[in-house]
């Protein structure tokens, strides 16, 4: 579960984030969409722990993020934009070390590893160095990272970048059996289409405010007020530039 | 086109030079503080130091020179390496150059953009302390300040170009060797060229024999220059820039110019063939070098144990295993990294082993004193050399991929004290090494009397605390995460201002020494009775800096490991 209370962020006169409030409770597969520069990817890293925030309160899981950041994190799987990886490390490597850094007892971490490398289709690169992947390899391995200690929240911006249909298709498939898990998703993505299809419900950021925020049943009311299309919503919400 | 990029470049320079958000304005007037005071001591150094040869010791003019050039043979020496290492990275690894490779610009305008910018980028703070050094120098012989303003730009800038320029035609024909023999060989080949040169350094030029002949020579020093001034020396750059002072020094300017002369001429040639190489070869060598990760990368072996692997169990917690394990692999995956520790091992082996068999025979107290200083002032510089070098980097180098760390339920105290451990460790044992070596002379001719060794062990522990917290800190407090090159990271403005602080910490720490070591020479010299407690105060002085310094450099690296990223 995640709460924002009245959350803002500052970079010295912009706004990135103005007086964000939203929860989003447990099992809840929540996307998140808006313009480049709207304040998502600002949003998750003051909730991953990357940003403080200017003021407001973050709670995961009934962890306050600034001032019980350890909690809060170990009930996180997150997953960011860019998949940076150690690229000295090979991609087994980097688990065992995101294995690590989360406790997991090591014979637990062995038979997961195992799992995700088989689920994720990765068994025959992931003893290379990360130097060699492409993006949607270094994608594939991050992702894995997140769910290695099966978080109560998983946290994933632009979960499509550089991936190929194939595994485009098992991230959709993982983030849905999660979902059903009982663990809440925050989603961000540029992807109308890919948002609608998974996510119970849906908010639209604009110069840093929420501008929309519905579940797919309501979402659909207000499709009907444009042509139907939610993209068509989505450029009315957003029409408003900075 | 070359001008049109450069144009860019400089705006570009401008704009992030000079920020105006209040951190920059402080970091930058704080960076003005610290290489004023550097600049301001080279100048007094120079000034002091050919004050004291030319008017006390009555070094003749031309002994003098000879001395300069020795100097110059140095620093040309040490422009070369640091061009040739940081001009990998500029003219082969930089993202700039895969982008201007795609744009219609000629090879050539791409090899000089970034040729331009490896010199002034490697050598800022290498002009300032020149220059600083030529005013001090000159202002024993009265010159005006535009003629040493023409000096610096016609015989140092020169003579420090035609340096850098010879550093990039080495590493083209290295990179045209490893096209033509591979890798694998050429850096084998490197490093056998490497430690032959440096035998032959320890040969011809071994510091034991040098002190032991200065010892026997005071104080007729200059009788010493005289015999060891190499022939060979005249033939090289350094000795026309010496030969150019020394006749303008004399009034001489219709010797002196032809020095000039010759030193332009061989510049704008050795240029012109930097040019001409770079048009046939700089874009193959590129690709080149674009085979380097792969042929230097041993191939992996998924069933196969190793010494330090992630699947093994560690007596560790797991989050300090999982840090310490990627940290060593890390570094001994990066090629640039594991061998430079080598050499710098193998060059602090050499130099303390040369040391520890020093003799001194000489009578007087002050040769003693003054070799004592140096070797300490000298043993704390490679310290924080190597803490430089290593340790500063080592937050930077997280690179775009801290955000695992970061995001991790894991302290940001407990990341910083683990490469803090990892990191003091590897530069105590060094200090240690350095500091029994150096010490093992004078106590022998102390009668075995233990003092300095046991202050030689205690002055390692503080100064390799304060060096390792100082460049942690100061290398996380200016962290470039985009940089990935650990050589470029410790050669930014923020790892000078680092050093520099080191460099100012060791000057104190000698001045703290001087009087308690003086005392303690004078002592056994005369067969006197040594206080202990001349020592004690100045030892607690020495630890109450180095220990306000090194919670200094704590609570800055710390606090950078919690700012947004």
């Amino acid at each position: 579960m995640i709460e924002l209370k009245n959350i803002t962020k500052k970079f010295g006169n912009l706004t990135a984030v103005d007086n964000l409030t939203l929860t989003i409770p447990r099992g809840e597969f929540f996307g998140f969409l808006g313009p480049n520069g709207a304040g998502k990817t600002t949003t998750i890293k003051m909730i991953v722990g990357l940003f403080t925030p200017t003021a407001g309160d973050i709670i995961v899981n009934g962890h306050d993020i600034l001032t019980h950041p350890i909690e809060a994190k170990q009930s996180i799987g997150y997953v960011p934009d860019i998949p940076f990886l150690y690229e000295k490390l090979t991609g087994r490597e980097f688990l065992y070390f995101i294995g690590g850094l989360f406790r997991i007892p090591k014979v637990v971490l062995h038979e997961r590893i195992a799992e995700l490398v088989d689920h994720f289709e990765i068994g025959s690169w992931v003893d290379k160095r990360t130097e060699d992947y492409s993006q949607g390899m270094k994608q594939r391995i991050t992702i894995a990272a997140a769910l290695l200690h099966r978080p109560k929240t998983i946290i994933i911006d632009e979960p499509l970048i550089g991936l190929d249909p194939r595994s485009a298709k098992i991230v959709r498939e993982t983030l849905q059996i999660q979902s059903k898990n009982d663990v809440s998703i925050l989603m961000s993505t540029h992807s109308l289409a890919f948002a609608e299809e998974l996510c119970d419900r849906i908010g639209i950021m604009n110069n840093g405010r929420m501008v929309l925020c519905d579940t797919r049943e309501q979402l659909q009311i207000q499709k009907a007020r444009y042509d139907g299309k939610f993209e068509s919503v989505f450029l009315e919400m957003t029409k408003q530039v900075r | 086109m070359l001008i049109h990029i450069l144009r860019y470049k400089f705006l570009s320079y401008m704009k992030t030079t000079f920020d105006r958000r209040p951190v920059s304005i402080v970091r930058g007037v704080a960076s003005l503080f610290v290489f004023g005071g550097f600049a301001y001591a080279a100048y007094v150094f120079a000034s002091e130091s050919t004050c004291f040869l030319l008017d006390r010791t009555r070094t003749g003019l031309y002994l003098f020179h000879t001395f300069i050039s020795m100097m110059l043979f140095v620093f040309f020496v040490t422009v070369n390496l640091g061009n040739i290492i940081v001009s990998y990275s500029t003219l082969y690894r930089s993202m700039e150059v895969s982008f201007l490779l795609t744009k219609p610009i000629s090879f050539t305008s791409i090899f000089v953009l970034k040729f331009l910018d490896n010199f002034f980028y490697s050598s800022t703070t290498l002009f300032l302390g020149a220059f600083m050094m030529l005013l001090g120098y000159g202002k024993y012989f009265g010159y005006p300040l535009y003629y040493l303003l023409g000096v610096m730009l016609v015989v140092l800038v020169p003579f420090m170009f035609l340096s850098a320029c010879l550093a990039v035609l080495i590493l083209m024909a290295i990179m045209k060797l490893a096209g033509k023999i591979g890798f694998r060989m050429v850096i084998a080949g490197l490093f056998t060229v490497y430690f032959f040169f440096i035998y032959i350094f320890f040969n011809a030029s071994n510091p034991m024999t040098l002190v032991e002949k200065l010892n026997s020579f005071f104080p007729n020093l200059d009788t010493y220059l005289v015999q060891s001034t190499p022939e060979i020396l005249r033939y090289l750059p350094n000795q026309w820039v010496a030969e150019f002072l020394y006749y303008s020094a004399r009034g001489e300017m219709i010797h002196a110019l032809p020095y000039a002369g010759i030193l332009l001429c061989v510049t704008a040639v050795v240029f012109c063939v930097c040019l001409f190489v770079a048009r046939r070869f700089y874009y193959r060598s590129w690709l080149i070098s674009l085979q380097v990760p792969s042929a230097v990368q041993a191939p992996v072996n998924p069933t196969r144990k190793h010494l330090i692997d992630f699947r093994s169990q560690s007596i560790f917690s797991s989050q300090i295993e999982v840090i310490m394990k990627k940290e060593v692999l890390i570094f001994f995956r990066e090629a640039s990294q594991w061998m430079h520790l080598v050499v710098m091992i193998i060059l602090t082996c050499l130099f303390s082993f040369s040391i520890s068999n020093l003799n001194l025979h000489s009578p007087v107290l002050h040769m003693h004193l003054i070799t004592y200083l140096v070797l300490f002032a000298f043993g704390g510089f490679m310290v924080g050399s190597l803490a430089l070098r290593f340790v500063f980097p080592l937050i930077g180098l997280e690179g775009q991929a801290f955000w695992a760390l970061r995001t991790s339920p894991i302290k940001e105290n407990k990341i910083f004290l683990i490469k803090f451990f990892l990191s003091f460790l590897i530069v105590f044992i060094l200090a240690e090494y350095i500091a029994i070596s150096s010490n093992i002379p004078f106590t022998r001719i102390t009668e075995m009397r233990p003092l300095l060794l046991w202050f030689g062990i205690f002055s390692a522990f503080w100064i390799s605390l304060t060096t390792v917290a100082c460049n942690l800190g100061f290398g996380g407090y200016f962290a470039n995460y985009f940089e990935r090159n650990p050589i470029r990271a410790a050669s930014t403005q923020g790892a000078t201002l680092t050093f520099l602080v080191t460099v100012i910490y060791l000057i104190i720490l000698v001045a703290l020494v001087f009087v308690p070591i003086s005392a303690y020479f004078t002592s056994v010299f005369r067969f006197q009775y040594f206080p202990m407690k001349l020592i004690i105060l100045p030892g607690l002085f020495f630890a109450i800096i180095s220990f306000f310094l090194s919670l200094f450099g704590f609570v800055i690296g710390l606090r950078s490991m919690r700012r947004d990223f």
